[in-house]
């Protein structure tokens, strides 16, 4: 099903920029979400306007959050061009990001399901916690793993376990078992998808061209940075801070790139154990639902946003 | 190749493999939690074979279980009972208050092993991860083997205490006083004495009046005002560690709803009480040394402790996030701070017994 997410109509065409700022905005972004949401309500058999107001939520939700982290990180580009607060006015930014969350809210009212606006708003709720979160520590370069998974844990996972949990509750099924399952499997793929962003910054699997060392430079030790210095002395981080690209990155390692290549492994391996965490729940949730083609969809799902490879046939 | 089962709570299984008794060559490792403390939690667990489990040596396992580098919390107020006494002519029943302090050693590795049993049963070591090693989250030894180790412990200090009741009965009704507050303890905290208000509030009756007190009995010296102001500065001290070691787990804590000074106060109150709880010891230390101690110690270790505290006052102020590294540096300078007050305490108490015994005078 071809969906469109945003339409100029949703919105009020008197508001000066608000539908050019949404119109770039919406351009270009990959909508995996609005992907994940259909392929869960695809064997729910799940009406197509509940699909459309599904995936229109969760592209809202995440769009708004793109508005915020971007002025949040003073981010001058969102994927490839200006981005928002930079092009029109920091102001326009957050009003426009909170408009979209506002409209999140009417449609979900008007959609009549409590339990699915309670959980979308918890699912905002922890975004939010995870933004603020992250924004406190920017600069720490001794911040752990574990802190930063809490953080993703909120503001990354939070829009996977949505995306798995929200067409179940669409469809009314609301068992709390389920959800659990569904829940743990959404906080996996969140941390999966972050870390292997994270990689990128270390021209890691970087088939789509990140900027290198991006975080870094923002002042941000992202999952990967964590997982290298806990094994770092404090001069070693300091180099690495300074590093202005990956060569100068490397020699912060006694043995060079070569030891750096070393902890891509050793990271892949502690991902790998989580990659085998979520099909022990999807085997569990095998058990809970008869949907074979449901399971069949969210199997290759830690291929494609872990190792970013399209899955084998 | 991982394997793993998930349990709920309800399940006929979940206490087995919780404990450990599932299999007598496999271990479960808790990997995830949900619905933590409620009758729906779920935990999945990871199977693991015993033998594959790089362990250390049983003897480092043991020091990390009972806590052996947190042993001086209960030796630095033996030492001072026993100075204080000593200079002031009232060291009447040491070989009672040797006995005592066997017993004590032994109830204080009993209730540090129990306390990682409950915070493995509890789940709290799962929401609170600590940077420390915990034996039983390492799989180096089962719950139920730390417990079995636990009462084992508990048996022998209630045995070594016994000749101490004898000998000085007035010790059997501190004894009496302090399981009371333990039961009471138990029954009040789900979590731990740490982490329930009434729980911190016992926890510092045993920690400071309960130990001072107990040693000074055993050492028939019965209990007097010197050594319950000692025990509370002391117990205000020791607090301070567990209001500091509790604010590092804020946030983790607030979001699994448990319950303590920290997480009702919130981040920015918190901050404040840690600074305002470490003033307060100063002033309590002011006040121990102006009634109790000599004019030229109270100066010199009021000063000193002053200096010493500001880099604590600093680093509690600069703390801007509930995770990050600031936590962990500001709770490494603070656990600095109250150990080298114990030096200070050391230090004069060591100057007491040398000028009774005209060490100093050549």
């Amino acid at each position: 099903m071809n969906l469109k997410i945003f339409s100029p109509k949703d919105f009020p065409a008197y508001l000066p920029k608000l539908n050019s700022l949404y119109d770039d905005l919406f351009a270009g972004g990959k909508g995996f979400r609005s992907k994940l949401v259909q392929m869960v309500s695809n064997p729910l058999v799940l009406p197509a306007e509940t699909q459309q107001l599904l995936c229109q939520t969760i592209e809202f939700v995440h769009n708004a959050s793109l508005l915020h982290d971007d002025l949040i990180d003073r981010s001058q580009l969102r994927r490839g061009k200006p981005a928002a607060w930079a092009k029109y006015t920091p102001e326009y930014a957050v009003l426009a990001g909170d408009y979209l969350l506002a409209r999140v809210m009417v449609n979900l009212s008007s959609f009549g399901n409590i339990k699915l606006v309670q959980f979308t708003s918890e699912t905002i709720s922890d975004l939010l916690e995870g933004e603020w979160l992250q924004d406190s520590v920017v600069g720490d370069f001794f911040v752990s793993l574990e802190q930063l998974d809490r953080i993703h844990n909120l503001k990354t996972a939070s829009l996977f376990k949505w995306c798995l949990r929200a067409p179940f509750m669409a469809a009314g099924n609301n068992d709390e078992e389920l959800h659990r399952t569904l829940d743990e499997m959404g906080t996996i793929l969140g941390q999966l998808f972050q870390r292997s962003d994270d990689l990128l910054d270390y021209d890691i699997r970087n088939d789509e061209g990140k900027a290198i060392l991006g975080d870094l430079k923002s002042g941000y030790l992202n999952s990967f940075g964590a997982f290298v210095t806990r094994d770092m002395t404090r001069a070693q981080i300091d180099q690495m801070v300074k590093s202005s690209d990956l060569n100068e990155y490397y020699q912060c390692f006694a043995g060079g790139e070569k030891e750096f290549q070393s902890y891509v492994q050793k990271f892949d391996a502690v991902n790998e154990k989580m990659i085998q965490l979520y099909d022990h729940h999807l085997i569990q949730l095998e058990k809970k639902i008869q949907k074979p083609e449901l399971i069949k969809s969210l199997k290759p799902l830690t291929e494609i946003l872990y190792w970013r490879r399209k899955p084998k046939a | 190749m991982s394997t793993f089962i998930t349990l709920k709570k309800k399940d006929s299984d979940f206490q087995n493999y919780l404990w450990g008794k599932f299999s007598k060559t496999q271990i479960a490792l808790p990997m995830a939690t949900m619905n933590l403390d409620s009758p729906e939690e779920t935990v999945t667990f990871e199977i693991v074979d015993k033998s594959l489990v790089k362990r250390p040596s049983g003897f480092k396992i043991f020091l990390s279980l009972i806590k052996f580098q947190n042993l001086f919390l209960i030796l630095l107020p033996l030492f001072y009972v026993l100075v204080k006494n000593y200079v002031d002519n009232r060291f009447r029943d040491p070989q009672t208050c040797l006995i005592a302090t066997f017993a004590m050693l032994f109830i204080f590795a009993a209730l540090n092993i129990r306390n990682d049993v409950n915070d493995h049963v509890s789940g709290y070591d799962r929401v609170n991860i600590s940077p420390s090693e915990k034996p039983i989250n390492k799989g180096w030894i089962t719950a139920a083997q730390a417990s079995a180790m636990s009462w084992l412990l508990t048996l022998i200090a209630m045995i070594i205490s016994l000749p101490v009741m004898l000998r000085q009965p007035e010790e059997a009704r501190v004894i009496a006083v302090v399981i009371v507050l333990i039961f009471a303890g138990r029954l009040l905290s789900k979590n731990s004495y740490k982490n329930q208000r009434w729980g911190e509030v016992i926890f510092f009756i045993l920690a400071g009046p309960g130990v001072v007190s107990g040693y000074q009995v055993a050492l028939g010296a019965g209990v007097d005002t010197e050594v319950l102001a000692f025990g509370i500065l002391w117990a205000w001290g020791i607090q301070f560690l567990v209001h500091l070691n509790n604010f590092n787990h804020i946030l983790t804590s607030s979001q699994a709803g448990i319950k303590n000074t920290m997480t009702n106060a919130g981040f920015d109150k918190a901050k404040k009480i840690l600074i305002g709880w470490w003033c307060a010891f100063i002033v309590l230390w002011v006040l121990y040394h102006y009634f109790y101690a000599s004019t030229f110690w109270s100066y010199l270790t009021t000063v000193v402790l002053i200096f010493w505290s500001i880099p604590t006052f600093i680093k509690v102020s600069e703390i801007q996030s509930p995770l990050g590294s600031d936590l962990t540096d500001a709770k490494r300078v603070g656990y600095r701070n109250f150990l080298l007050m114990c030096v200070l305490i050391v230090i004069e108490f060591y100057w007491y017994l040398g000028n009774k015994n005209d060490w100093f005078v050549v």
